[in-house]
């Protein structure tokens, strides 16, 4: 049991949903590619300090906070753990997503005129979702007497979690004034992967007049959870540190897998812009270190039932039970998918930018606006339905080479999040900061939903 | 000189935002070893149905019915470690014109008695005849030793009357159930 609770804290440490809404479509920053192939960046070459150059970490959880589990108020830890459980629903879900870049870099290809780049990087990430196990919750706290007639719905266990290193390389290309068409290819190294997603099955007790028994106990089970690159540390012989090898293993060990990114930039007119991108629709083939358990079968209990007529031997109930759900342990691979984000945007920009005309450094100043406001939509794919997450923006250059973004976003987590970025660059040098939700910040431990990413890049813009 | 403004203004920006990035309650993680489950679970425990016809009998008091049956729940250490208490529930209804006495038999491993409980059951006469016997409360000393069960038995007895045979009418049924009383820590 407390195990999960070392996985809720661990949650916390990491501290944020994987919408990056601030870095998307914001073009002074390279690593906005990363979450639009064909978003309109460019530079003659770039790269990123390595370990620094992207750095992010989001915190979702729409039930709870830190705050309602760890508040040091001398409530008892359990009746918390109840208050959780109770005014949470199995829908409600904690999300952390935790990304480093290791190195990362881009280049121009073609000749002077060209508009083709390269960009390539390897990042680290870590992803964790858990659903709400409330069913579960309810009877490690209450037990089944109190809840006669109920059935404990086994598919609200439902977790997934990896560790994964990533290598890929990208291109973009201006193919007009109006399009970019972009497409990253990616090859993922997965350290350790737990799935267990796709359970059903229920635990049920009720009193009927009647029949033969006091109770009419059911308990049926379709229950699976699969690990991969996991096994070996709950070996009671294993001495090492799991943190070390969990990343040793997503470089050089991992289990692999594919997947690509695309996205396109499309000027309806020079300041009506459309953005569109679909990043990791890809899979990794979990085959290191595998394991799945599975718990299947039905078992109606009725408890010792004597033979008088000593025609049959005794019977074993607990024995009957082990046969009926058998635990099981398997060693085949098997495939997860990455959760698949989707991005839109609409963006219309208007005042004329005062440094347009000193500094066409930048493709976005050729254009010359100063103010951009529009719409961005994020979708993402999770066990149970897509999360879906609006924003409304304003972007603006402040300086000649320092930019604002402002983002509102509406999401299951908050309906409050205000989020604000700056990129700025001193000569070559590009550092930008990226919060969200702002507002949680007054007090982070009362925080549903955090986010924030920064970094530190060299970029050598395309017209030197 | 642009540049160096904007290095302030950038500074200024992450300065604030660590700044309000240190605001936190206090929290107090270590509340996590303070965790104490307390369910109460409730499961069947033993039933029968004995029709009078499959009792062989002469009219006489005397043993009549006798099965010994594995027991294994205790043998489960978690569930045994954190039992802090037992309830044993047994409800007997009778629709047969004879007394009963029935013995439920707890045995440890060697197969010694743990503790019997008795329920004498008044024979049919017409009337409904379903006994609700008083909750056994299982703590402390006796728990444990309930904690040593390893198999359980029931032993019926008739007591004299008239005499049973294949046309014979009526059941001796019993049902009951157990409550676990569970701390979790």
């Amino acid at each position: 049991m407390r195990k999960v609770y070392l996985i809720i804290l661990v949650v916390f440490q990491f501290g944020f949903a994987q919408n990056k809404a601030l870095l998307y479509n914001f073009t002074s920053i390279p690593q906005a590619s990363l979450v639009n192939p064909g978003a309109d960046v460019s530079y003659k070459y770039y790269f990123g300090i390595p370990l620094l150059s992207g750095v992010s970490a989001n915190l979702g959880s729409n039930s709870f906070t830190a705050y309602d589990l760890f508040a040091n108020d001398g409530v008892d830890f359990t009746e918390k753990v109840r208050n959780i459980i109770n005014k949470s629903s199995a829908n409600d879900k904690t999300h952390v997503n935790e990304q480093v870049e290791v190195f990362s870099g881009g280049f121009r290809v073609g000749g002077e005129d060209s508009q083709s780049y390269v960009s390539f990087g390897v990042y680290q990430e870590f992803d964790f979702l858990m659903y709400v196990p409330k069913d579960l919750g309810i009877l490690a706290l209450d037990g089944n007497r109190d809840h006669m007639g109920k059935s404990f719905n086994l598919a609200d266990l439902n977790v997934r979690a990896e560790a994964l290193s990533v290598l890929h390389v990208g291109f973009h290309k201006k193919v007009s004034e109006k399009l970019v068409l972009g497409g990253r290819a990616k090859l993922y190294s997965s350290g350790a992967n737990a799935t267990s997603t796709n359970n059903s099955g229920f635990v049920y007790t009720d009193e009927i007049e009647g029949t033969r028994n006091i109770y009419s106990q059911v308990i049926s089970s379709n229950v699976e959870i699969k690990t991969s690159g996991i096994a070996t540390f709950r070996e009671d012989e294993y001495k090492g540190s799991e943190t070390e090898d969990i990343i040793h293993n997503s470089f050089f060990n991992g289990s692999l897998g594919l997947g690509v990114d695309a996205g396109v930039t499309y000027y309806f007119k020079d300041n009506l812009q459309f953005t569109a991108s679909v990043i990791d629709l890809g899979f990794v083939r979990q085959s290191k270190d595998i394991e799945t358990r599975t718990y299947k079968g039905s078992y109606t209990y009725d408890g010792v039932n004597p033979n008088f007529d000593d025609i049959d031997g005794p019977r074993n109930v607990l024995g009957d039970f082990e046969k009926a759900i058998p635990r099981e342990t398997l060693y085949d691979k098997y495939t997860t998918w990455r959760p698949t984000k989707f991005y839109s945007s609409l963006q219309y920009s208007f005042g004329e930018s005062r440094y347009g005309e000193e500094c066409d450094c930048r493709a976005k100043s050729k254009r010359g606006y100063a103010n951009s406001i529009g719409g961005q939509l994020f979708i993402m794919s999770m066990p149970k339905k897509p999360f879906t997450a609006f924003t409304a923006f304003y972007k603006r250059s402040i300086f000649e080479k320092l930019d604002f973004k402002a983002t509102y976003t509406f999401d299951t987590f908050s309906n409050t999040n205000l989020g604000l970025g700056l990129s700025g660059t001193i000569g070559k040098f590009n550092i930008y900061a990226l919060v969200d939700n702002v507002f949680e910040y007054k007090d982070v431990t009362k925080a549903n939903s955090i986010a924030f990413q920064f970094g530190l890049n060299f970029i050598f813009p395309d017209s030197e | 000189m642009e540049i160096p403004h904007s290095i302030r203004r950038i500074h200024t920006f992450l300065g604030l935002a660590f700044l309000l990035s240190s605001c936190a309650s206090d929290l107090d993680i270590d509340q996590i070893n303070n965790i104490k489950l307390e369910p109460v679970f409730v499961a069947n425990l033993a039933f029968f149905d004995v029709p009078a016809n499959k009792f062989i009998d002469d009219g006489n008091a005397h043993e009549i019915a006798v099965d010994v049956q594995p027991f294994k729940i205790f043998k489960e250490n978690h569930f045994k470690d954190n039992l802090i208490k037992a309830e044993l529930d047994f409800e007997i209804e009778n629709t047969i014109n004879r007394a009963f006495s029935i013995d439920f038999v707890l045995y440890d491993k060697n197969d010694a008695i743990v503790e019997t409980i008795t329920f004498e059951v008044p024979a049919y006469t017409g009337n409904p005849n379903v006994i609700k016997f008083p909750t056994e409360v299982f703590e402390q000393a006796r728990l444990e030793l309930l904690k040593k069960t390893v198999e359980i038995g029931f032993t019926v007895r008739i007591a004299a009357g008239p005499a049973l045979n294949e046309n014979s009418v009526g059941n001796l049924k019993l049902r009951s159930s157990a409550t676990a009383y569970m701390e979790i820590e």
